[in-house]
């Protein structure tokens, strides 16, 4: 029976030249994207955002903009003291910083304009007033894990630690001809989808419902981080998502959404935000930069026996899918190749840096710098064929990964990699 | 003080009046509903806002709107009837040269710019018309076919 469905499948669409079902109007010009949606009567948001990287709020003062023609109404943490953190697996980020509390990288948002157009929003937020304690700010991981180094959340600059063994690392090493130590640094990368975060939304006075026009990833988890720092059951929260315009893992966060909710459950009308791409680059989530120490042992015939690898990352100010990320980057610490004996650390350590959170690989791209760069130095050393001495070494079918998960099904890499080779003229 | 500006936008003359600084991109969304025009930067760095002004194209974030006084405007908009596509535009669903859609107008306007001025280009030719339009899905390769079949295909005549 289901031999057959398959077959049937194939027949209909593998192989063949399948439209996108929204590629004519994408290509027309006629596809709806957030920042395409329109309603009469709406008001323009703009968030005020923090004025140093760690600093505590000490003094907010909205009279001047709140006199500006156009502005309506100006939403401080002091309007919605029953509001909650928010975040995707570890709910550490606040929705607006209240006096007395910290804002703790320039993203952190302290107060939200809404008005008649968006150019009185953006005048308003430079007449909005602050006064502020200035902290440390920490831009280095390894700076935020030193003993007195000021702390950016209550419970320390280090989030979480997570371990992997395999095999015996030590027998590993002895068995090696060869032993290669270096340290890897890879950067900040921002997943710059085209559209930039943007959204509008509604407040149903009828139904108490709140619709919201936002791209997002994770829709279901997206309402339920809303609804839970509203205080709101879920069904009170609508999420319709428009066309996307990328996101590359950008979106899986929360960005518009409460600020919106706020807004239109506040003046009942239609309200919509647009971050700049400016906006966009210092408060939405980055990839990982990682610092990876690994040491890889070898054979002199050129096989791997060891590897054993110390990861510190940053994951700036909040959690975001951090924890996440780290851990596949740990798992993913040999690469598609069979090494016995594995040892690994991994730090995740806030700093004041705009956040991290998810971008295409999701841990594993920032690895593959580090193991791929010990594979050609080792390769180079021993004076041996890199494209053989990856073949010999890489998995096949019953493999065991450093997480010791058997592989079974749909291990590519050999092919892979002699395709490539072939493809960029290795041999010749 | 607004100033009035008289211009042709996808075939049609039209006359409005528009404030000294507004953007074409601006004039184009908010006061004549092109949505197809996309804004990605705001910095003339992505392409997306791409209209053809005098057949040339332009980055419209970064042209003021009353500069098109006088001038002829086509936008993704004007590209078709709405019911058959241009030959670029078949060519692009064809291709699957569309990912998240959000660079498509700006890079079938730089495509159509290029077509207009060479009939027959080069591979290379339509890779360095295409170099200011930035797709984040990485669709490029399927971009470049698109365009080059279209010209096997008479679209460039």
């Amino acid at each position: 029976m289901m031999a057959e469905g398959v077959k049937k499948m194939t027949k209909r669409y593998v192989g063949k030249n399948i439209f996108k079902v929204d590629a004519r109007e994408k290509v027309t010009g006629n596809a709806i994207y957030t920042e395409d949606i329109y309603f009469d009567n709406m008001l323009y948001l703009k968030i005020k955002r923090a004025t140093h990287p760690h600093a505590y709020l000490r003094r907010i003062d909205i009279s001047k903009a709140q006199k500006l023609p156009g502005v309506v109404k100006i939403i401080t943490a002091a309007d919605i003291p029953k509001v909650k953190n928010f975040g995707l697996i570890i709910k550490d980020q606040p929705v607006l910083i209240g006096i007395g509390q910290k804002m703790r990288y320039m993203g952190d948002a302290l107060a939200i304009v809404i008005a008649e157009s968006k150019e009185a929003a953006s005048q308003a937020i430079g007449l909005i007033e602050v006064e502020v304690e200035k902290l440390e700010a920490i831009s280095d991981p390894l700076r935020a894990i030193e003993k007195d180094a000021p702390l950016i959340h209550q419970d320390g600059n280090i989030l979480d630690t997570y371990y992997l063994k395999k095999g015996d690392i030590k027998k590993g090493f002895a068995q090696a001809d060869l032993i290669v130590e270096n340290e890897y640094r890879t950067s900040f990368l921002d997943q710059v989808p085209l559209q930039v975060e943007a959204g509008v939304g509604i407040f149903d006075q009828e139904t108490e419902i709140i619709k919201l026009w936002v791209a997002t990833q994770w829709l279901h988890d997206t309402q339920a981080d809303i609804a839970q720092s509203l205080g709101l059951p879920k069904e009170k929260i609508r999420i319709i998502q428009p066309v996307i315009g990328g996101a590359f893992g950008k979106k899986e966060d929360i960005s518009v959404h409460i600020y919106l909710a706020l807004a239109a459950m506040e003046t009942k009308r239609p309200v919509k935000l647009t971050y700049t791409r400016e906006e966009s680059m210092i408060a939405q989530s980055k990839r990982h930069p990682f610092i990876i120490r690994m040491k890889t042992g070898v054979t002199r015939k050129g096989y791997l026996t060891a590897c054993q690898v110390e990861v510190i990352v940053d994951t700036g100010a909040y959690a975001s899918s951090g924890p996440a990320v780290v851990h596949k980057g740990l798992y993913h610490c040999t690469g598609p190749y069979n090494v016995g004996n594995v040892k690994g650390v991994a730090h995740i350590v806030y700093t004041n840096n705009t956040y991290c959170g998810a971008m295409r690989g999701f841990g594993a791209t920032q690895m593959a710098f580090a193991y791929e760069s010990q594979m050609d130095i080792i390769t180079h050393r021993l004076r041996i064929d890199p494209v053989q001495f990856r073949l010999q070494n890489a998995y096949s079918i019953g493999s065991s990964t450093p997480n010791s998960q058997i592989l079974t099904l749909g291990v590519g890499v050999k092919e892979t990699i002699k395709l490539a080779a072939d493809i960029a003229g290795w041999k010749e | 003080m607004k100033h009035k500006i008289r211009f042709t936008i996808n075939g049609e003359v039209k006359e409005i009046e528009v404030q000294p600084n507004k953007t074409l991109l601006k004039m184009l969304r908010e006061d004549l509903d092109l949505i197809g025009v996309k804004e990605g930067c705001g910095a003339g760095e992505c392409g997306a806002c791409t209209v053809l002004v005098n057949n040339k194209p332009v980055n419209s974030c970064l042209m003021l709107a009353v500069e098109v006084d006088g001038k002829e405007i086509l936008t993704i908009e004007g590209l078709s009837d709405g019911i058959n596509l241009d030959p670029l535009q078949e060519s692009f669903l064809k291709h699957n040269a569309i990912q998240c859609g959000y660079c498509t107008p700006g890079m079938v306007m730089s495509a159509k710019a290029l077509l207009n001025r060479n009939s027959h280009p080069k591979e290379e030719d339509v890779k360095e018309a295409l170099a200011g339009n930035l797709c984040r899905c990485t669709g490029y390769k399927r971009i470049v076919d698109a365009v080059l079949d279209a010209v096997k295909k008479g679209g460039g005549k």
